[in-house]
């Protein structure tokens, strides 16, 4: 649906036909329904860094540095998560996961960790040692894998281990050439959907039990499985609810679930695209580097307390006065911030609380959100609302024409047009301009209140801003009357619960089904309690089908 | 069973015995454009060489107007005019101390160089390292350090594990130790392969054996997908086979003359010039005859002891003491040793320049990266800091522009060489020094 | 208790926008001083017409000859050395003094150095106050105030050529003094109460030391509307009644001012019978000049603890000392106070108490921060 419209979109415009007429009849609609292919779709996910460093982490502990570069990330359907589906490893990336790989292996057999990391001694630390190097990578290599090594996986690795003991008269080096093999190889660095038939349904098939264990891991952990989820899968325990049950249980209430969280919010909020976002200091000194790290912490802290912490209503992050400062944040949003520790000592995380009359309210108002869609020195009340429509709301906002001129929008000195609602207006004068602006500029504008950098402000250029907006007819006035209106848009939540879905499972969800009116239905009657809804899609049936090689053209 | 073979192949060659490599050394060394190796069709190598100067440019006056392309360069600059466009200049970064005192001379340097303020006892992997980690293997020195002033403490360079660098002071030593009895020509025969090379080149045939098991039961988009990373890996070993075969001969390496005997060690500028073009040339021979690939060269350590001939007072006493003149916006007498330093970095680059490999000269397959240890000197401040970036990196860096950067972090300098390198990094730096966008304008 | 100990203890507080303390004044405005150093008159040539001190330079042939060399040998002397002047030399200028007959630190004792007299002010202006000094011919006219004003401080250190500083610039060991400890000693705030402080009227100046470093912003200055809790210890606190007229803020006379602060930037900054003359810029800072008797001494030290910077810290200890006009020694009869002024700025900012009370808030809305014309 996407491209067609994209397509038809660039034809009318080839052919001459008035942009304003398309564009005036042109909706808002859903942007991520499952996308019709007429090719097949690859089913395999490939880790992102993000579960690259968090199964590190989780396998060998915080203290092994993983410095390196990974392979860029695509989106797709709002998520990296999604993009994962279509990742390749090129040759460049193949080196970098190998630079990466031994890296992390000389660490874990270091003289540090060895004792802790390798739970056993070699006879001879200077020769390969058969017995002390199965042990190792049969424990190791199930977590790296996700499953039980194969014999002959083990055998391989043993000779690889051997080989190289022998040839540099090392055993933990003959350890560590292992290791680093394991962390290259496309079983570790890709997550395969295995299949199996399944018995309860002559002629159809089902996700095996250790696949099924990853797919659940890596929603709620944002890593591999850890040793007793596979061994509850090698029990087949996760193909019968109970056991299912058991382990989404045990799951959710661990502290990794936090870690899960964070990497889906991280990911659905587009905070990679902090990367390449900057803030002109002669505007906004305060907007320090220190600061744009920290604004996302800030908004990744709001949410664990409140949706994991609090177990509160998803919808009330966007209303929400509680939230999480350092000193050179508060700075940055001008509100006093007391931290009474001695000279010297690193600024503290510290939670706040805004006051009933505040301005700022929700993550929507965080520099995270206002100062990540927002040009280096203007703002963007249009990328505000894109993002809003794209990240939030799950809508999409088509691109603009290419022969656009902005000729308005930029001119932040013009004399005649002072603020940003001046100018916007001025540039959606322009027929081809309207249509889309219309879907997007109504919510911006409502934040103009915030600067580029995040920083509160009533006027432009000495004129007061108008925070007027609607929403779906809606109608509002400045940041608080979007976030309430956020609040109660049904979109909202459909648009978390979808996304939660896809991180997952590394598609979108099929909306349409009864098993997805049921999710919605639990996610609702838990008063939109994020957790229960991760716990209710870990348990559906939906989130392990099958995924259908082909799907048919609409 | 074909893996088996060539693993057994390779187990043969493990003992590190000498391996003579039949190649016909004489026989059309590049292919017809001049841009690769014919034989492999493995690009020429890209060096990294850093130019160390003292006490900055001046206040605010070196700052172009003019961003891009079209800008003018400042006075302190002039005699880099010529070689324009095959440079960039980058201002306006800053290093961000972060709660840690300014130890003048260098915690600035401490800052941009290796990422990370800290106490003064901490320095630790600065970029030349990291970079010759991952261009400078395989050669002869890891690296080469030549300090102009005397001062072997005056280098920059220091490793991940081993602190700073201890630099080569005396031209005709620097002489001795690349060229003398040890140095062989890279057209000899004979060749030893690396054993560590040959056990990562062994390992990966284990993973090139899952692949049977992995494609079973997958369906053709993954099976394609499957098919990538496996000519990924491909292409590795085919990285780690090279690593193990007889280099390439080096058509432009040829034996420069031995530098005279020393005089004394003198602290005029003038002399420790002199010093420096005599360094510059060996390191660029030493480049070309693939004996390093990476360099680093200090004029002198941050507070520079050199002096005008006729004139008492060093450098960095008049950076001290010197009034700002209020028409010039700098110090005039200051300025004379910026000057006669950004005339050296020219002379430096045109050492490189002249030597021609294939379509491109070493200078544009390098990267001649000059820094200092302070912004405004008369502050000794760490802010607005200038970089001037010479050579194309094999084509990997856009030349000919001046890139303004205001209040960003000066870490971000280092780590667009890094990129352009392929440093394997995607953010470097500690706390507010941290980065992780390169600045991409100059980036191809 | 010891302080660190206290801090340790105390909890993390947090706490919403208002004024808590409910001062009596209607309105307090907070401020850390982002800038302070000796208020410079940098018109050099009207200051020094004698030109005669001279840098580094002329430094090292004044103290070769000291040390027994002729004029023409202790230019060939510095012509033939460049870095310094070997350890042989060096050692001899730097222990020429006598204790005792015997060889002695001259950093350690400056007084057992004889005098180099070096050049002191002789121009007509300087900032300052008039503190009431006697002696007509030390009296400078303030370029602003007009009045005929005490700063023998300025007199005795105008001549030294690092301290021909015009703000923004600070005289350059000041300056690098400050640049080093900015961001890791304790920061100085100043408050200011009042009614409505647009307006004349009476006022509460009040100065403390922060338990907290300044802040800097992305450019490197300092940074705007961060919150500092003041140090509750009553060493460094000041309380000053005072008033506003014709937009100068000024304070009663009769006071005295104690800042703790960190060597080498000053060791404290002391006045006996403090003035001050602040004043409100449009952009939201607060700048001016404090003024009064401070001991030279402790200035002194400033230059002979951290010698170098092109300072003759000799010829300044000399200078401070000759200059020195009030409080005489009852056994010596040597003044042990001199008149002094220096200039500072306040940037907005929150300040706080211990307990979490916010005691002072920011001028609002000064600082551009919406639109860049890009």
């Amino acid at each position: 649906m996407k491209t067609l419209n994209r397509v038809t979109l660039k034809r009318a415009l080839a052919v001459g036909i008035s942009l304003a007429g398309i564009a005036a009849g042109y909706q808002v609609f859903a942007a991520d329904e499952a996308k019709p292919a007429a090719t097949e779709q690859p089913t395999s996910l490939r880790i992102s860094p993000s579960q690259y460093r968090q199964s590190i982490t989780d396998i060998f502990g915080s203290s092994i540095a993983i410095t390196g570069r990974f392979e860029p990330e695509t989106r797709d359907e709002g998520l990296m998560a999604v993009g994962a589906r279509t990742a390749n490893v090129s040759d460049s990336g193949l080196e970098r996961y190998d630079d990466l790989a031994r890296g992390i292996a000389l660490q874990v057999v270091d003289e540090r960790h060895r004792a802790t990391l390798i739970s056993c001694k070699p006879a001879n630390a200077k020769a390969a040692d058969e017995a002390c190097a199965r042990k190792f990578i049969t424990e190791t290599g199930r977590l790296l894998y996700r499953r039980p090594l194969k014999e002959d996986e083990i055998q391989n690795q043993i000779k690889v281990a051997g080989d190289s003991a022998d040839k540099v008269h090392d055993f933990y080096a003959g350890l560590s050439t292992s290791l680093s093999t394991m962390l290259v190889s496309p079983n570790f660095l890709f997550r395969y959907k295995v299949v199996e038939a399944d018995p309860a349904h002559a002629g159809q098939k089902r996700m095996d039990s250790l696949t099924k264990a990853h797919q659940l891991s890596f929603l709620l952990w944002n890593a591999g499985p850890d040793d007793k989820l596979i061994e509850a899968a090698v029990k087949g325990e996760l193909q019968n609810k109970a056991g299912l049950q058991r382990q989404v249980d045990r799951m959710v209430s661990s502290p990794r679930l936090e870690a899960g969280v964070r990497a889906f919010f991280s990911d659905m909020l587009t905070f990679s695209d902090f990367e390449v976002m900057s803030k002109d200091p002669a505007f906004f000194p305060r907007y320090t580097l220190k600061v744009k790290d920290e604004s996302q912490e800030q908004t990744l802290r709001t949410i664990v307390d409140h949706v994991v912490k609090r177990q509160g209503d998803y919808r009330d992050l966007f209303t929400t006065r509680n939230t999480f400062l350092t000193r050179s944040l508060a700075a940055l949003y001008d509100v006093p911030l007391v931290e009474t520790t001695d000279n010297g000592q690193p600024m503290h995380w510290q939670p706040y609380t805004y006051g009933e009359n505040d301005p700022r309210a929700g993550i929507l108002a965080q520099a995270s959100f206002v100062a990540l869609h927002s040009p280096a020195g203007r703002t963007s009340p249009t990328g505000r609302g894109k993002a809003l429509r794209e990240a939030i709301l799950c809508q999409m906002v088509p691109p603009p024409p290419g022969n656009v001129d902005f000729k308005f929008v930029q001119d932040t000195t013009n004399p005649v047009y002072k603020t940003t609602r001046d100018r916007l207006t001025a540039h959606r004068s322009e027929a081809m301009c309207a249509g889309c602006h219309k879907i997007t500029d109504p919510i911006g504008l409502a934040l103009e209140n915030f600067d580029s950098s995040g920083g509160f402000r009533t006027t432009e250029n000495g004129v007061q801003i108008d925070t007027t907006g609607d929403l779906s007819g809606v109608k509002f006035d400045g940041p608080i009357g979007l976030s309430k209106a956020i609040h109660d848009d049904p979109a909202t939540v459909a648009c978390v619960a979808k996304r939660a879905f896809a991180f997952g499972a590394g598609r979108s969800p099929t909306t349409n089904s009864d098993d997805w009116k049921q999710i919605e239905r639990g996610f609702k009657d838990s008063n939109y309690n994020f957790v229960t809804l991760l716990r209710q899609i870990a348990l559906s049936d939906m989130f392990y089908a099958v995924p259908t090689q082909t799907v048919a053209a609409k | 069973m074909t893996t088996m073979h060539r693993r057994r192949v390779l187990k043969g060659m493990m003992g590190g015995a000498a391996v003579t490599v039949g190649l016909p050394i004489l026989d059309c060394l590049l292919n017809e454009s001049g841009t690769a190796f014919a034989a492999t069709g493995k690009e020429l190598p890209t060096r990294f060489v850093t130019w160390f100067w003292g006490l900055g440019l001046g206040e605010q006056n070196w700052v172009p107007k003019e961003t891009g392309a079209k800008y003018e360069l400042p006075p302190q600059l002039q005699s880099l005019k010529p070689i324009q466009h095959k440079l960039n200049l980058f201002s306006g970064g800053q290093v961000f101390l972060d709660g840690q005192a300014n130890n003048t001379h260098f915690t600035g340097v401490q800052g941009h160089m290796t990422g990370k303020v800290a106490s003064a006892a901490e320095y630790f992997g600065s970029v030349d390292t990291l970079i010759g980690d991952v261009i400078g293997k395989g050669t002869r020195f890891r690296s080469l350090e030549v300090s102009c002033d005397g001062d072997p403490k005056a280098c920059w360079s220091a490793r991940m594990d081993s602190g700073k660098l201890s630099a080569e002071v005396s031209p005709l030593a620097l002489y001795t130790r690349i060229f003398g009895p040890e140095f062989k020509d890279p057209n000899a025969a004979e060749f030893v392969p690396d054993p560590a090379v040959m056990v990562r080149r062994s390992a990966l045939s284990a993973v090139s054996e899952e692949r049977k098991d992995l494609m079973q039961n997958l369906g053709a988009a993954d099976k394609a997908k499957l098919d990538n990373y496996f000519t990924a890996l491909r292409s590795l070993e085919q990285k780690l086979d090279i690593q193990l075969q007889k280099p390439e001969p080096l058509p432009a390496c040829s034996k420069p003359k031995a530098p005279d005997e020393e005089k004394e060690v003198s602290t005029l500028a003038v002399d420790a010039m002199a010093r420096h073009n005599l360094f510059a040339q060996l390191i660029a021979h030493a480049l070309a005859c693939g004996q390093t690939r990476v360099a680093n060269l200090s004029i002198t350590q941050g507070m520079s002891g050199l002096r005008k001939e006729g004139e008492p007072s060093n450098h960095h006493t008049y950076t001290h003491e010197e009034p700002i003149d209020p028409v010039l916006g700098y110090q005039p007498k200051a300025a004379w040793f910026q000057m006669l330093y950004m005339k050296g970095l020219y002379d430096f680059a045109m050492a490189m320049d002249g030597i021609q490999e294939g379509d491109k000269t070493l200078l544009d397959r390098s990267i001649l990266y000059a820094y200092t240890d302070h912004g405004a000197p008369r502050l000794h401040s760490v802010r607005n800091y200038p970089f001037v970036l010479l050579g194309s990196a094999n084509g990997r860096m856009k030349t000919g522009l001046h890139v303004a950067d205001p209040g960003g972090a000066a870490t971000r300098v280092g780590f667009t060489a890094m990129q352009a390198m392929g440093v394997p990094l995607n953010s470097w730096g500690v706390n507010s020094n941290h980065v992780s966008s390169p600045l991409s304008d100059v980036l191809v | 208790m010891n302080l660190a100990k206290l801090l340790t203890r105390t909890a993390l507080v947090a706490v919403p926008l208002c004024l808590s303390s409910a001062p009596s004044m209607a309105e307090t405005r907070g401020y850390v001083i982002g800038w302070f150093s000796t208020a410079t008159y940098n018109d050099f040539h009207a200051n020094c017409p004698q030109d005669k001190n001279g840098g580094g330079l002329k430094l090292k042939y004044r103290n070769l000859m000291e040390i027994g060399y002729s004029e023409a040998e202790a230019k060939s002397i510095v012509d033939k050395s460049v870095v310094n002047l070997g350890d042989d030399i060096n050692k001899r200028i730097n222990t020429r003094a006598r204790v005792n007959g015997k060889p002695a630190n001259v950093a350690n004792y400056p007084e057992a150095v004889a005098d180099p007299n070096i050049e002191t002010v002789s121009g007509r202006y300087a900032f300052g106050f008039n503190l009431g000094g006697k002696n007509a011919s030390n009296k400078f006219e303030d370029p602003d105030s007009h009045d005929k004003i005490d700063n023998q401080l300025w007199r005795a250190v105008g001549c030294t050529e690092s301290f021909r500083a015009t703000p923004p610039e600070q005289p350059y060991p000041e300056e690098l003094s400050w640049a080093t400890l900015v961001d890791s000693a304790p920061g100085w705030s100043i408050m200011v109460s009042g009614d409505n402080l647009d307006k004349d009227g009476p006022v509460t100046i009040t100065l403390d030391r922060l338990l907290q470093h300044v802040e800097r912003d992305a450019n490197g200055k300092v940074m705007w509307y961060a919150t500092y809790v003041v140090d509750p210890s009553p060493r460094s606190h000041n309380v000053f009644k005072g008033k506003i007229e014709d937009g100068w803020m000024t304070i009663d006379e009769g006071s005295n001012l104690f800042m703790l602060a960190e060597h080498p930037f000053y060791l404290d900054i002391g006045l006996r019978n403090a003035h001050m003359r602040l004043r409100n810029e449009a952009d939201g800072r607060l700048t001016g000049y404090w003024g009064g008797y401070t001991d030279w001494q402790k200035f002194a030290y400033m230059y002979t603890s951290r010698p170098a910077n092109g300072a003759d810290y000799i010829g300044l200890y000399h200078s401070l000392k000759k200059m020195a006009d009030a409080d005489p020694d009852p056994k010596t009869g040597q003044n042990r106070e001199i008149s002094a002024t220096f200039r500072m700025e306040g940037m907005p900012a929150y300040l706080a108490s211990l307990d979490g009370k916010i005691v002072a808030t920011p001028v609002r809305d000064k600082q551009p921060s919406t639109v860049a014309a890009k």
